[in-house]
Order: structure tokens, then sequence, then C-alpha cells
């Protein structure tokens, strides 16, 4: 009985979720007089596959989609590298003053955002850096708060036998972590690479921010700016928009485990 | 939190016998992986806030230098009609959204952790609008919410009511984004409670039952205890994102209609990029912060009113 309710409840909550999706989707293939018609079809007819191609051949997709592979790709090595690095210093080494380092960190992840807008912007600046892709990928090589705790928490999990036997071998430290600890870490660091690629893909207000070339915009931006190119003409925006989501999708469907993971895990923290 | 800081002083007290250079070497080696945070904390953190206290001080266009004005900026804040209505505009989302998603995303958690069949499936469904862009989001939102063609009203004619004009309507454009936030961000709320639920013994439970509790007793003397630290963390989480909130209104509505949905980050925003006073900018930026720790502070204080760590 009770589960029926639960099977019930949560169906419907993911017919909530999903069939928004299907509408849009369904609004992409529209024409535009499929689109403004009321009351609206569910079905397209004829289904108006031209709109994904129009959006190709209109507008820079293929550079927005490039860029926005570029940042995440080099954001999600530089913070698997760094946070990994810093949670191995953390968990590992004999680092003066690591408990007061680890406090920083909990402060910095409360840090508002808020308050970084402004001399971020006039940080990057000063560094010459407005209109290029690097204020969207530098900050991630300097590790993460939720990185860190992540990483230290897992090399707190790996036995010292392992270091300690590759240590009599004469490895330094940078062998140790590079070939006993990174190895053995592979699930959080995997976790780590869905999560800050989810936040590269995602952001918003950064590249609005900081990129002012269309042929620098990431997807979000370049989706955004398609309003004024398109005018009237949402449902090709809701074409482009579409097909934004779908390396994210991909992503997503194939690490799915990582996500859930990566969530539960911030979630014991408290 | 509790727990991290615990460990941490444990392993710092593990003697090692070793010579006073082999001693140095490890420190070197040490402070070298440790390097990008340190350099995090000088750029990422210390920088903003000094540099946005100094800069709230100043009349900066980015053009000329920056122009000492005392507390000036902060004056004309007090007096500054639009931010007082922004901060309203924010309180009034923050008040429907945050405890709207935090019941919706627990009786989410709870009707899945009964280990329904096909429960990964569900659990997907609902981290999809999770991963998605807010940009994406607002075309996902306008097949709903369009006055004209959009799904709502659709449902609404069926019901034989009347249309509603959503995020066009200054009455309504909050609660319609809020419901938005919701869709959203409940998936991944779900299941930082899910991972609590399953934090708490089944034989808890178990011994419940053989007393002769009902559901309900379970539920209030078993599960929201059990939850209780996931809870704190959720509300702070939310309640600091939700003060700061911005892509959702920059993308959906730009604030309009008629300044109905303009949040306070909106506000900053505008007057730093678009009208490049980041004087001004910062000082609305130091009031949001001192707010959002304000508010994290007394909920820090209240946790330990209700708030059980087994």
């Amino acid at each position: 009985m009770r589960k029926t309710i639960s099977y019930v409840l949560v169906t419907a909550g993911a017919l909530v979720m999903l069939v928004p999706f299907v509408a849009a989707l369904s609004n992409s293939l529209k024409s535009f007089a499929q689109y403004i018609q009321v009351p609206p079809s569910w079905i397209p007819d004829p289904v108006h596959w031209d709109n994904y191609a129009e959006v190709w051949r209109r507008t820079p997709f293929g550079l927005y989609l490039t860029n926005s592979l570029v940042i995440a790709a080099l954001a999600v090595a530089g913070n698997v590298l760094t946070s990994a690095m810093v949670g191995h210093a953390l968990a590992r080494m004999r680092l003066p003053g690591r408990d007061a380092l680890l406090t920083m960190a909990l402060g910095t992840m409360m840090l508002p955002t808020v308050i970084t807008i402004v001399p971020n912007f006039l940080l990057f600046r000063s560094l010459g850096w407005l209109d290029t892709l690097l204020p969207l990928i530098a900050p991630y090589w300097l590790a993460t708060p939720i990185g860190i705790f992540l990483m230290r928490q897992t090399f707190l999990g790996i036995p010292k036998d392992f270091e300690e036997a590759a240590s009599l071998d004469g490895a330094n430290p940078w062998q140790v972590f590079w070939r006993i600890h990174l190895p053995l870490a592979k699930p959080a660091l995997a976790t780590l690479a869905v999560f800050t690629f989810t936040t590269s893909w995602k952001a918003v207000l950064e590249p609005t921010i900081y990129l002012t070339s269309p042929e620098h915009y990431t997807l979000p931006v370049g989706v955004l700016s398609l309003k004024g190119q398109f005018v009237g003409n949402d449902q090709l925006v809701t074409a482009a928009a579409m097909m934004s989501l779908l390396p994210m999708l991909v992503v997503f469907v194939l690490a799915q485990r990582y996500f859930v993971r990566g969530t539960m895990s911030a979630g014991l923290k408290g | 939190m509790t727990v991290l800081t615990r460990k941490a002083g444990k392993v710092a007290a593990d003697p090692r016998p070793s010579s006073g250079r082999r001693h140095a070497g490890e420190r070197a080696w040490a402070f070298a992986f440790a390097s990008p945070y340190l350099l995090h904390l000088v750029a990422l953190a210390a920088w903003p806030l000094l540099a946005s206290l100094f800069f709230s001080m100043t009349d900066y266009d980015l053009v000329s230098p920056p122009k000492f004005v005392g507390f000036g900026n902060f004056t004309r804040l007090f007096g500054d009609e639009v931010f007082w209505r922004t901060l309203g505009n924010t309180a009034y989302f923050a008040v429907l959204f945050v405890p709207t998603q935090t019941v919706l995303a627990l009786g989410l958690a709870i009707a899945l952790n009964q280990r329904l069949r096909g429960m990964a499936l569900f659990r997907a469904a609902y981290f999809v609008p999770v991963v998605s862009s807010w940009v994406v989001v607002a075309y996902v939102a306008d097949a709903v919410f369009n006055p004209q063609t959009g799904l709502a009203n659709q449902v609404l004619g069926f019901l034989g009511l009347p249309s509603e004009n959503w995020l066009q309507d200054p009455a309504l454009v909050i609660p319609t984004l809020a419901a938005v936030a919701v869709w959203k961000g409940v998936g991944y709320m779900m299941v930082l409670f899910l991972a609590g639920l399953q934090a708490i013994p089944e034989e808890r439970y178990e011994a419940a039952k053989i007393d002769g509790a009902s559901a309900w007793n379970r539920f209030r003397y078993i599960t929201l205890p059990g939850i209780s630290g996931t809870t704190f963390l959720v509300l702070v989480l939310t309640s600091i994102e939700t003060l700061q909130s911005f892509e959702q209104v920059f993308v959906m509505t730009d604030g309009g209609p008629h300044g109905a949905s303009e949040l306070t980050v909106l506000h900053l925003y505008r007057q730093g990029f678009q009208f490049f006073q980041m004087g001004y900018a910062s000082a609305i930026a130091w009031v949001l912060f001192v707010l959002v720790l304000a508010l994290t502070l007394v909920q820090f204080r209240l946790q330990r009113r209700w708030v059980h760590y087994a």
C-alpha cells in the first residue's frame, strides 16, 4: 500500500520533471507559424527538423560549442589535478598549519560569490584577461574547496603501507602521489570531474561578465545572444538551447553514478 | 563539519621519527602540493574581501582612478528605493522557494527510499533539470508558462479556469520564478536527503514498530531527528544561494515586468557592469554579504535547538 502511494507520487513527480523538456523539444521542431499557433499542437506536423540545421547555418554555434568544450576540459583538468594535490597535502603530508588551512577552506566554501564579482573582474582586467577564456579557466587551477574536501577524505582512506613501501624504494613525494595515490582515488577523481564539468558548462554569470566578442562566447551566453538575432523566432532559440544541453546529457547518462555519489558525499559532510 | 576537523586533529598527531633535514624537505614538498590553494586564498578569497571593502568606499568608473568617498555609497544605498525593492523581492522569493523546495525534496526522498524498482531511473529524471543551465531552463519554462502557447494555461483552460500571464504578471512573476527554481533544484536536494535517510539505522524503525509506534510517530521521532543534520545543511546552502540568486532572473525576466522580479544581485550587476559604478556595486555586495553572513550565523545558532547529531 505504502509502496503504491510512493510509486504514484514519484511517477507524478518524474512526469512534472520531464514533460516540460518534451514540450520544449516539441517547440524546437515547429515552424514559426506552428510555434505561435493557439491552441498549440503537441506534435508538430510536419516536424520541422530544419530548425536545428538553421541554427548551425546562421549562427557560430560550432564556435560556442568549441569554447564551452575547451573551457570545461581545462577546468576539469585543473580542478582535478590541483584539488587532488592540496587534498593530498592535507591528508598525507607534514604541512605546518594544516588544520588552520582546513578551517579556511571551510570558510571559503561559504564565501558568497556576490563579494567576488567586482574584485575578480578588476583582477582579470588588470591581468589583461578580459574577453579571453582565461578567467573562466584559471580559477579552477587554484583548487576548489569542495574538491579539496572530497580528495582529502579519499586520501585519508588509503592505507599507508603502499607509500611506505614506495618511499623505501626511493620514490619522492610526487611519485608517491602520482603513481600510487592518484590511481587508487579514481572514483573520487571521476566524481570531481563530472561536478566540475557541470559547473563550468552551466555558468552564465562569469561568461556574461568576462566575454564581449561573440567569437569567445560559451554556449549559454551564445544561445542567449540568439534571442536578439532571431527576434521573435523563439523556436530557433529553443532548438539552440536543446542542442546546448545535449553534451551535458551525454556526460550525465555516462557518469550518473558519480553524480549521485558526489552529491551524497557532499551531504554527509554536514 | 565537526567530523572533518576532529579527523584532522587525529592525523596531525602522528609522530614519525626523522632527521631534521628530511623534515625540511618534506615540508617543502607539502607546501608545493598545497601551493594552488595558498594562491587561491590570496587571489580568490583575501583579495575580493579586501578589495570590495576598499572599492565600496570609492567612486570608480574603470576609466579615472578610484576616488575615496568614505561611506557615501552606503548613504546613497540606504536611500536607494530600487535597492530596498530588490531586497524585498529577494526575501519574497526566498520565503516561497526555500521551504517549498525543502519539503518537496524530503517527501520525494522518503518515497524513493523504499527501495522502489527503477529507483535509479526516477533519480535520473529528477536530476536532468539540475544539470541544465538556466538558459536551457528558460526555454523549457517558456514551453510551460508562455501565456499564449504554454502548457500551464492549457491545463487551467482544461479545468475551466481563466488563463494567467505568469512571468508577465507583476503579482505572479516571483511565485512563478520560485516554482521554476523548485523544479530545477529539488532533485539535488532530494539526493542530499536520500543520503541522510540512508544513514539512519534500520533497527531504530524495527524497534519502534515492535513498540507499536504509528507511521507518523516513527516519522516524527526517528526520521525527522535522524535527518536534522542534512536538513540544516540544505537550509544553510539554499539560503546562501537564494539571497545571491542572479542567473535565473537575468535569463528569464531581466527583472521585469516593471522591476517586479529585480533581485539584489541583478541590481548589483546593472550598477557595476552596465553603468560602471564599481564602487556602488561593491557597496551593494558588502551589504548583501553581511546579510548572508548574519543569516548563516543565526542558522548556526538556532541549530543547537533542533539539530541532533547521532
